[in-house]
């Protein structure tokens, strides 16, 4: 027996309650185009007791599904209410016990490549408008994606790319790790974890929160389709002064402008410099300036606040 | 990859016209403005993370909104397009050239260059070593470590969009790295240089060869 189970039918409902929200805060967008583009997300959902790491488990089904000559289900989303193996970036350890949301979306990709850098920042943005959307409205994003109350992470995100192979099909699998009624962190996370019970102070219901993340979800993959076709055909996208909506989305979420910061590409193990961040790029780079004046615009990488 | 050098062709090369001569194009298309002149020097970036920019070397203003343009390179500004100064250029035009002098290391590259099998960034973006690969790196060395067509070798790493990067290219060893952790590396531009194992000693000859050629001058 499964605690997070989300279904299709749960799903296509918070998407009918998500369309008029979107009209409503996006009215020069075409709001059913865009969730249609989205549409992908969850059309199958597997939930799972336990599973060591969801993403590993999505490479391995589309080596089986390939391997039997069929075609893998875009937007197919794995979850597990506990994992064994998970894992953040680099070498660093992600705790997945029960209580949480951990799993992955997997994305057979048809993006340009101006649009897959933003699908990092998609997966973030829709996660803290889920946590908006309970209630958390203090919760900010850190560039890239990482999803914070105050200085401590409630959720982190990692996108990886991934060939089949059999046919190089190009998938990106997207994991997700939101930490929701998971009360107690391993020591090392504790000065640096959080949860949506422990900052909200009452527990949720997993599946719902799942489903409500997942509607966002396909809202946000669905801007970057959407976005792609509006640049194509217009040459500048939907947002204020021709920015990505994603990107004028994110910005909105984010508290990262005007902070001082410590960055380096892996920033837990080799700090690089101290800068402040003076702004966001049109394509999502971020712009820091030292103390001597001197900018630059970083494309990788990671931040800590001061 | 040839095994048949000309030593006395390439090294003669580079001796009698030790530059490298880099062409700067326009970025955009827009109205340029010069900010220097034939036979100024200029500089490259600067500073640990190189945020010192460059010698200013034009604006380009598309729409108002004007742009500067600096040097990516340390040299001499040669054959500049005075009459396009004030002009509205096509993206892509060249716009002057800079004469780059070479150095040792930099001729070792240039001609290993154009012996070794060059795997290119498929995107811009930055890159470390498989996980495996970095392992046996740390364990061997570069040169010890031989890849196949088809080896996942390398991690593309682009707005926390971590991609595996699979070596396409004859059999060979890793010999020259061209990327550095944490450095940008743009499109197209070469991350690691492949040798055939049994090329390995002429690559070596060619190494000592330079340095011999170049340390008696």
């Amino acid at each position: 027996m499964t605690q997070n189970c989300p279904t299709r039918t749960l799903l296509a409902e918070t998407l009918q309650q998500e369309l008029p929200l979107r009209q409503a805060t996006h009215p020069h967008l075409d709001c059913e185009v865009t969730f249609r583009y989205g549409g992908f997300v969850g059309s199958v959902i597997e939930c799972h007791a336990e599973l060591p790491r969801a993403m590993d488990h999505a490479r391995s089904h589309i080596a089986r599904i390939e391997g039997e000559s069929g075609s893998v289900p875009n937007g197919m989303v794995i979850l597990a209410d506990t994992m064994s193996r998970s894992k953040g970036r680099f070498t660093r350890s992600w705790h997945a016990p029960a209580g949480g949301v951990w799993g992955c979306l997997v994305h057979a990709n048809t993006l340009l490549d101006l649009s897959k850098r933003f699908v990092p920042l998609a997966v973030g943005v829709a996660c803290c408008e889920a946590v908006h959307a309970v209630g958390g409205d203090k919760a900010t994003l850190r560039w890239v994606n990482d999803v914070l109350f105050g200085e401590k992470k409630v959720a982190g995100f990692l996108v990886e790319g991934f060939s089949g192979p059999r046919y190089s099909d190009e998938y990106h699998m997207v994991g997700f790790g939101i930490n929701v009624n998971n009360r107690t962190f391993p020591e090392e996370l504790s000065g640096s974890a959080t949860s949506l019970v422990h900052e909200l102070g009452r527990e949720f219901d997993l599946t719902r929160f799942t489903t409500l993340f997942l509607a966002k979800l396909a809202w946000n993959f669905g801007l970057l389709y959407y976005e792609e076709a509006t640049y194509l055909e217009n040459g500048s996208y939907s947002g204020q002064d021709g920015m990505h909506q994603l990107l004028a989305n994110w910005r909105n979420l984010s508290d990262t402008i005007g902070q001082r910061v410590v960055f380096g590409f892996d920033v837990m193990t080799s700090p690089q410099y101290e800068a402040t961040v003076i702004g966001v790029d049109p394509d999502g780079g971020l712009r820091l300036r030292f103390d001597d004046g001197a900018v630059v615009v970083e494309h990788s990488g990671e931040i800590r606040y001061r | 990859m040839s095994s048949k050098i000309d030593f006395d062709e390439i090294l003669g090369k580079y001796k009698s016209d030790p530059y490298n001569y880099v062409d700067v194009l326009a970025v955009h298309t827009g109205r340029v403005e010069f900010k220097v002149v034939d036979g100024d020097d200029v500089q490259a970036p600067s500073g640990e993370w190189q945020q010192i920019p460059g010698t200013r070397l034009y604006e380009i203003n598309r729409e108002r909104n004007p742009k500067l343009i600096s040097a990516q390179i340390n040299g001499t500004v040669m054959d500049i397009r005075t009459e396009l100064d004030g002009q509205f250029v096509e993206a892509g035009e060249k716009l002057m050239t800079i004469r780059h002098p070479l150095k040792k290391k930099e001729i070792i590259e240039a001609i290993l260059k154009e012996v070794l099998y060059l795997f290119p960034a498929p995107e811009t973006a930055k890159y470390f070593f498989a996980l495996d690969i970095q392992s046996r790196i740390e364990k061997k060395g570069a040169r010890e470590i031989t890849i196949d067509n088809g080896d996942e070798i390398l991690t593309m790493s682009l707005m926390k969009r971590d991609t595996p990067v699979y070596y396409k290219g004859e059999r060979g060893v890793i010999h020259s790295v061209y990327f550095k952790p944490g450095v940008s590396v743009p499109q197209g531009e070469p991350l690691i240089g492949v040798c055939a194992p049994d090329k390995l000693p002429l690559i070596q000859k060619i190494i000592t060869r330079v340095k011999a050629d170049w340390d008696a001058e």
